[in-house]
């Protein structure tokens, strides 16, 4: 049976089950059914849909993930599963879009669950947060639509899949779909928005958008539009890798200094969106799809790992300064553990999948000859360790201001211990992913 | 897979043993010390299998062909030598630590520590071996950070940062390398051409060097070692140093000879300002440890000069002295940090009449400076003559100049001699009950028999120092 | 046979030095004899050595290979190596004796005679060995072994800094031998000694590097045999045991300065560096001799003589004259250590006391010494016929025949070698004339033992008188052909002429009244000359200067300057910079959405309109 409907159904039918215990039982239960599917070779099952061996092993990820996700929500969180499922079934189909229409719409649907998984408001805090998201996302929808009207003006149609061209109105409208997706990724000058959200809104809602929607747009995106970037001029491969370069700057630079951890993940997440960028740019080497997807599964494990120790530490001691962290590795050295590692694989330290998927993504970026790119971002990733050793300084060298232990949670550790051995499997062992990709 | 098990298995295993076994913190201990001496056992072993020249392969693992990228294990008798010095000053560290604050962290750290150090020395993957190489920033990270002094903080971040900002450039030139050429592997780069081989060169040289480390690249050095506890300086200048010069001659002069005798003068000018700039420094601290950094920085700017040298006789004595630099150097830092620990004070003002508070100690302080200023009979002679006789070979007269350093060095130990060790016994001093763990001490003794053996009978080490650097014994 | 004595005698001591200190912890009294006995087998397999000696031996040794260059370790023995080691090992020898009562007090024996075997072996390394790394390990132990002896009393402040001084004064002497070596290596890529000297003789060295060589071998020369600039050191170094001392003047140390000049003779005359060696000699040999004068402290009279009487030994090397020289070298070791010796003899029987000031009036209490010390002086103020006399003769004719020198550097070697009446005269005749001049010390002066004291200073004066029947054949052995001996005529006439007037001068001034000398000190002309020879011209302070103002407070200062304000500046300035950074770039973050739709669209218009300008 097609993973796709199962989820699907599986959300629709949801909200008709009552205690979230059982709920949660259920949910994995369906994740782990479809999670076999999808190893069994099935997707989304439909027209306009298809699916490549690296997007089933992404959406085998992503079943993973999700279900990390489910283990760490707390009983009373319903609503989250239905939603967890729809954007679930909903990335599915993103991913395997063939053409620019199934493309679009399960992008506006994603945007959509997006605006409702935030609209579970408790606090002013986060309604600013939610409302920002909906803008953003309501302003880029009209950019998409925009460039999608300007694509169908010029004579082409939207259910086939795009075709390298040289019209230059079909790229350029085409290249206007292209930003306005950006949006999503978090893209200099479309990144403002994303760094007050993402730290706004709920922990887990963040993890969701920031880790599981972001990869999943970029790896869709990468697949579909894979044709229009090789159709465009040096000089806009050039301008793709200013924009790299430029919102992987910016984000290491706003989170230098936050004193707010979840801000400071935000912008660091806005760095990871340049990063992410650097395949397009390279899309002229023969590695940068293995590129992409390896960043998007590394930062899958890392990015959804490290909110969702937030919103624990959250919950259970109202953690949320840098100060904060003060002595954690003494109140639960697990946690601190967990923490750091995750911390240290986004700063892109060996052995840890945040380091191989940078690797890759530079590696592709100085095999399509843009080496100086390469070189600002590896310099931005030395300078990204500063933050995260900061945070792992605050953990392991200081003393805590309030010593009262934190007491593990079953539920999360199982969560963390998921993500954990993703980051460490795909920090050593490349040979999946690039075997998938090629 | 035994060897990728010497490696991988202390990387991931070292939390495990902390987790496991945090409240034994004793057992924690053996077990690192089985760790090293296993490993040290293990480089004897791999020793005894050495070709007469080249590579034994022992093994590929993790293989992605698509990428070149494959954890490929090779040694060759440079490699083999690097693997014995570190997992023997492992072993020393670990006595040296014997009596250390949350041991069982401290030794878990070392563990993970010594995996990585393996795989810096085993692979001949760049991309592997650059993954190792910032492996070993985390432990020492975290041992300066947390065991280190008043100003831990910022001198564990400012090596981490400093130290990881160098090796990127070195990972552009790797990728550079392999775009180029198509090879991750060293062994077989050295038979393809690099496009531009200048780029590369400089990048690595530039990643290599901050590492060494050379003038102006330094100044996390000081900072790191006056912080660090003293074993853990012991570590930093005895290994983590010993990688640079080991990548530098690796990547820059296995790799790209040629290259390297064309920017050989560059090398040349960094080595010789390097060893005069931090000799005159030396003579002006008045914190012993920074004085030992210095002095240790200084060593560095020889061992590089050695290597500018790009010949036969230059890298053999570079070889040497990196040795002899690790078995110098760190007594001096142990008895550093020994003195602070009784006295609670590295200022040598505070100081004076150490050796009548502890005579052997004082002995052992005073052979390794003496070995560190080049006296004959200590391996600091024998380094500094053959880099001396080998660079005035390839260079000319005017390496000469050379011979100044034997003064400045004199200069600044013969000074901390009369100023901590000789006089009258400083009130500190004379309040300071020195009462040194004898298995701490053990580890000094181990060293002083290192710096006297191989002064006298160096052979053995040019034996396996010639045998690595066959190679460029056609110029 | 032979073959087996040279390894024999170069590893032996240290053998001893550490079985000297090894069993003298366990038991004190052990490392005494331990010393002796090594002390006495390495003496007699000097003799040996001398004894069977026909032709030169050579031993030939690979210390290390690095590359392709070997980096050799051989010993080679002649008759210069053979005097040599007999000086080293025998003076060694008694002046381990004379220790036993010397030191008996002291706590640390072990590590005395540890240290004290080490030096005579580091004398014996340099003397035996072939080539120039040989020479330099041999120097550079003297250098190590002297800097542990002069600090032997490290709890005290002067020794220390005395033992400081010491290995840095002659350390900076080594550099330039360390970079002789290397040039020795390449430009003449060898770096045996005689290989050196034949090629310097048929004449393919290279003449101005020939010149810098030599000079800079030289200079590493003038700091272990304490010549101008680098005489300090010798004087200070009186802070360690006399016995100490008279190793260093007259066993091993300053005589190794002479003998890498003598060994390197052929070479030499084939530059114009025996004219630096003889001019420098010469200087030298007056500031000893001038500052000896007036010292107050016995064995810093001393320590100016032997710079006086080495630095004539350099002029009669530097006229170009080996045996003259290496006579002298001979002459001033047995006397010099002999003197050494009565003065360390009055010192034990004194209490330590050195300031000759506190004495007088010893001759009814020590009459023994004051006849060997006698003995002695007389043979260093060049007084026929003991030794002294006839090579300074030598030396004083040589430097007169030779053309280039017979001008300022003949006469300031002739005043010099007069003088050493005048201040070898006050010494003794202020330490056994006259009347005590610190009544308590004297009371408790007594003799010291016959066996311990008297016995190697007896062995030593007697030494020093029958070396003036063998001046001639040992000349032969040393250089290997007999020396003509030349004339001067006059010179033995104004010597003696000069001498007995100076003699006379000084008895008047200190044998009896002192009141005269007393008077001339008030007198403000003579008291500024008397504080600059006492002060050894100055040379001191002004090094002292040097290196502290120029080299640490101006060099290494400027540089700790750079490293902090510049070079870990511009690292730590990424901090201040970022964050201004930061904080500018905080402040795009507004928080309003307006803004960010704002930016948003605008940079859609701005990609779309460069988009446009470069062409999709």
């Amino acid at each position: 049976m097609s993973p796709f409907a199962l989820l699907f159904g599986g959300a629709l039918l949801s909200p008709l089950i009552q205690g979230g215990y059982w709920l949660k039982g259920l949910t994995l239960l369906l994740l782990t059914i479809a999670g076999y599917n999808i190893w069994l070779g099935e997707g989304v099952g439909l027209a306009f849909f298809a699916q490549t061996d690296a997007i089933r092993f992404f959406e085998g990820i992503l079943v993973l993930v999700a279900a990390a996700l489910v283990l760490h929500l707390d009983d009373t969180e319903s609503g989250r599963l239905t939603q967890l499922l729809f954007i679930v079934a909903g990335s599915m189909a993103l991913l395997e879009s063939t053409t620019l229409l199934s493309f679009v719409i399960s992008f506006e649907a994603l945007s959509i669950i997006s605006f409702v998984l935030v609209s579970n408001i408790n606090s002013e805090k986060q309604a600013e947060g939610a409302i920002k998201l909906f803008f953003a996302g309501a302003t880029s929808t009209g950019i998409v639509l925009l460039g999608l009207a300007l694509f169908t003006l010029s004579g082409q149609s939207v259910d086939t899949p795009l075709a390298a061209t040289q019209d230059s109105f079909v790229l350029v409208s085409l290249f206007i779909v292209l930003i306005g997706i950006f949006y999503k990724l978090t893209i200099f000058p479309m990144h403002a928005w994303a760094a007050d959200s993402y730290a706004q809104v709920n922990h887990v809602d963040a993890a969701i958008l920031s880790a599981v929607m972001k990869t999943v747009v970029a790896l869709a995106t990468f697949q579909l539009f894979s044709p229009l970037l090789t159709s465009l001029n040096q000089n806009m491969i050039i301008g793709l890798a200013i924009l790299a370069v430029v919102t992987m700057t910016l984000g290491n630079l706003l989170a230098l200094y936050q004193k707010n951890i979840a801000k400071m993940l935000a912008y660091s997440s806005i760095a990871h969106a340049g990063y992410m960028l650097i395949p397009f740019a390279a899309i002229a080497s023969h590695d940068a799809p293995t590129a992409i997807l390896y960043l998007a599964i590394a930062y899958l494990f890392m990015q959804t790992a490290v909110f969702l120790i937030l919103d624990r530490l959250h919950k259970d001691q109202g953690i949320a300064s840098v100060e904060d962290l003060k002595g954690l590795a003494r109140k639960n050295p697990l946690y601190a553990l967990l923490f750091s590692v995750q911390l240290f694989s986004l700063a892109g330290i060996p052995l840890l999948a945040g380091f191989l998927a940078k690797a890759v993504a530079f590696y592709a970026g100085v095999d399509a000859g843009l080496w100086p790119l390469v070189l600002i971002a590896l310099l931005n990733s030395a300078l990204s360790v500063a933050y995260y050793a900061w945070l792992v300084k605050q953990m392991y060298f200081d003393e805590a201001y309030n010593p009262q232990p934190i007491i593990n949670k079953a539920g999360f550790v199982w969560s963390e211990l998921i993500l954990l051995a993703g980051t460490l499997y795909f920090g050593v062992v490349a040979v999946d992913v690039f075997r998938v990709a090629s | 897979m035994g060897y990728l098990g010497m490696i991988l298995a202390p990387i991931f295993l070292a939390v495990f043993v902390y987790a496991l076994f945090g409240h034994r913190p004793a057992l924690v201990r053996g077990i690192a010390l089985a760790t090293f001496v296993l490993q040290f056992v293990f480089s004897a072993h791999l020793f005894s299998q050495l070709p007469d020249t080249g590579f034994v392969l022992l093994g590929s693992f993790l293989a992605v062909d698509a990428f070149h990228f494959a954890l490929t294990l090779q040694v060759d008798s440079l490699s083999v030598v690097m693997l014995l010095l570190s997992s023997l000053l492992l072993f020393l560290v670990t006595l040296s630590s014997w009596t250390i604050e949350k041991p069982a962290a401290y030794f878990s750290l070392l563990i993970l520590f010594s995996g990585a150090i393996m795989g810096v020395f085993m692979t001949s993957n760049m991309l592997w071996f650059f993954m190792f190489w910032e492996l070993t920033l985390l432990p020492m990270f975290f041992l300066v950070g947390i065991w280190g002094g008043e100003r831990r903080i910022y001198a564990a971040i400012k090596f981490f940062l400093y130290t990881h900002a160098a090796s990127v450039l070195m990972l552009l030139a790797f990728f550079l390398v392999y775009t180029q050429t198509g090879f991750f592997d060293f062994t077989l780069v050295k038979e393809a051409a690099i496009a531009t081989p200048a780029l590369v060169w400089w990048l690595l040289f530039i990643g290599f060097a901050i590492k060494l480390p050379v003038f102006p690249f330094h100044t996390w050095l000081p900072d790191a070692h006056v912080e660090a506890p003293a074993p853990v300086s012991v570590l930093l200048a005895g290994v983590l140093l010993k990688m640079g010069a080991y990548g530098l001659i690796r990547f820059g002069i296995e790799m790209m000879p040629e290259t390297s005798r064309e920017f050989a003068l560059y090398m040349l000018a960094f080595g010789l300002l390097t060893a005069f700039f931090a000799g005159l420094l030396a003579i002006y601290q008045t914190h012993i440890k920074k004085m030992v950094a210095y002095s240790s920085i200084s060593h560095m700017g020889l061992v590089l000069i050695a290597i500018s040298t790009v010949s036969y006789e230059g890298l053999s004595a570079a070889l040497f002295e990196m040795l002899g630099h690790a078995a110098i150097i760190s007594p001096l830092f142990l008895i550093a940090g020994m003195i602070y620990q009784q006295t609670g004070s590295y200022q040598m003002r505070d100081m004076g009449g150490m050796m009548q508070q502890a005579p052997y100690l004082s002995a052992i302080f005073v052979l390794a400076g003496m070995a560190a200023l080049g006296m004959p009979a200590t391996m600091g002679f024998i380094g500094e003559v053959t880099i001396y006789l080998s660079s005035i070979k390839i260079y000319g007269a005017g390496i000469a100049v050379m011979a100044i350093l034997s003064l400045i060095s004199a200069g600044y130990l013969i000074w901390t001699f009369r100023r901590v060790i000789y006089g009258e016994c400083s009130p500190l001093m004379a309040s300071s009950a020195f009462k040194i763990n004898p298995i701490e001490f053990s580890a000094l003794l181990v060293f002083a028999v290192l710096i006297v053996l191989f002064g006298i009978y160096p052979q053995p080490i040019f034996d396996v120092a010639n045998q690595s650097f066959f190679m460029l014994g056609g110029h | 046979m032979n073959l087996n004595l040279l390894p024999f005698l170069a590893i032996f001591p240290f053998i001893g030095a550490a079985l000297a200190f090894v069993l003298g912890k366990q038991q004190r009294g052990l490392a005494f004899w331990v010393a002796e006995i090594v002390g006495l087998s390495l003496f007699l397999a000097s003799v040996l050595l001398a004894i069977q000696y026909t032709t030169p031996i050579t031993l030939d040794y690979t210390w290390l290979t690095f590359g392709t260059t070997a980096l050799p370790f051989g010993l080679y023995v002649d008759g210069l190596s053979i005097v040599m080691l007999l000086i080293a090992t025998g003076l060694g020898l008694l002046d381990i004796h004379f220790a036993h009562d010397y030191m008996a007090e002291d706590k640390d024996q072990a590590r005395y005679y540890a240290k004290v075997l080490f030096f005579i072996g580091g004398m014996i390394l340099l003397v035996m060995a072939k080539d120039m790394i040989g020479v330099f390990v041999g120097w550079e132990f003297m250098g190590l072994a002297s800097y542990l002896l002069i600090s032997f009393w490290h709890r005290q402040k002067a020794p220390a800094d005395a033992g400081m001084q010491a290995f840095l004064y002659t350390r900076f002497g080594d550099i330039f031998i360390f970079a002789a070596i290397g040039l020795l290596f390449y430009f003449v890529g060898t770096l045996d000694l005689l290989q050196i000297n034949n090629l310097a003789k048929v004449g393919v060295i290279d003449h101005q590097v020939a010149l810098v060589i030599a000079v800079f071998i030289f200079i590493g020369a003038i700091g272990k045999s304490g010549q101008f600039p680098l005489f300090p050191w010798l004087m200070n170094a009186m802070e360690g045991p006399t016995t100490v001392s008279a190793l260093i003047h007259g066993a091993t140390m300053v005589n190794a300065g002479i003998y890498i000049v003598a060994r390197l003779f052929d070479f030499y005359l084939s530059t114009e560096a025996l004219l630096v060696v003889a001019s420098v000699g010469a200087l030298s040999a007056f500031i000893g001799a001038t500052s000896a004068l007036v010292q107050t402290e016995m064995k810093k009279v001393l320590a100016y003589s032997t710079m006086s009487h080495l630095a004539l030994a350099f002029v009669g090397l530097g006229v170009g004259s080996l045996a003259a020289g290496m006579m002298h070298l001979v002459n001033h070791a047995v006397f010099k250590a002999l003197l050494f010796l009565s003065v360390g003899g009055v010192i034990l029987a004194a209490h330590h006391q050195k300031d000759v000031w506190q004495l007088g009036g010893l001759r009814t209490k020590l009459p023994l010494l004051a006849a060997l010390m006698a003995i002695g002086g007389l043979s260093l103020s060049g007084i026929a016929p003991f030794s002294g006399f006839f090579s300074k003769d030598a030396v004083l004719t040589a430097a007169l025949l030779n053309p280039e020198t017979q001008g300022l550097i003949a006469t300031l070697a002739t005043l010099a070698a007069l003088l050493s009446i005048a201040y070898f005269g006050r010494l003794w005749l202020l330490m056994f004339q006259g009347e005590p001049r610190n009544a308590t010390l004297h009371e408790q002066i007594h003799a010291p033992s016959l066996f311990w004291i008297a016995l190697p200073l007896a062995i030593m004066a007697l030494i020093t008188l029958g070396l003036s029947f063998y001046q001639a054949e040992i000349a032969q052995f040393i250089t290997g052909k007999a020396e003509v001996s030349a004339h001067v005529d006059g010179l033995l006439t104004g010597l003696m002429i000069g001498l007995s007037l100076l003699a006379l001068i000084v008895f008047g001034f200190y044998a009896k009244d002192l009141t005269l000398v007393k008077k001339m000190a008030q007198h403000p002309f003579l008291r500024m000359i008397h504080q600059l020879l006492f002060h050894g011209y100055y040379v001191e302070a002004m090094i002292g200067w040097f290196s502290k103002q120029v080299i640490v407070e101006g060099f290494a200062k400027a540089m700790a300057w750079t490293d902090k304000h510049i070079v870990d500046a511009v690292i730590n300035g990424f901090l201040p910079t970022t964050q201004a950074i930061f904080k500018r770039l905080q402040t795009t973050q507004t928080g309003l959405i307006g803004d960010y739709m704002g930016m948003m669209v605008t940079g859609l218009a701005v990609l779309m309109l460069v988009a446009m300008m470069v062409g999709v």
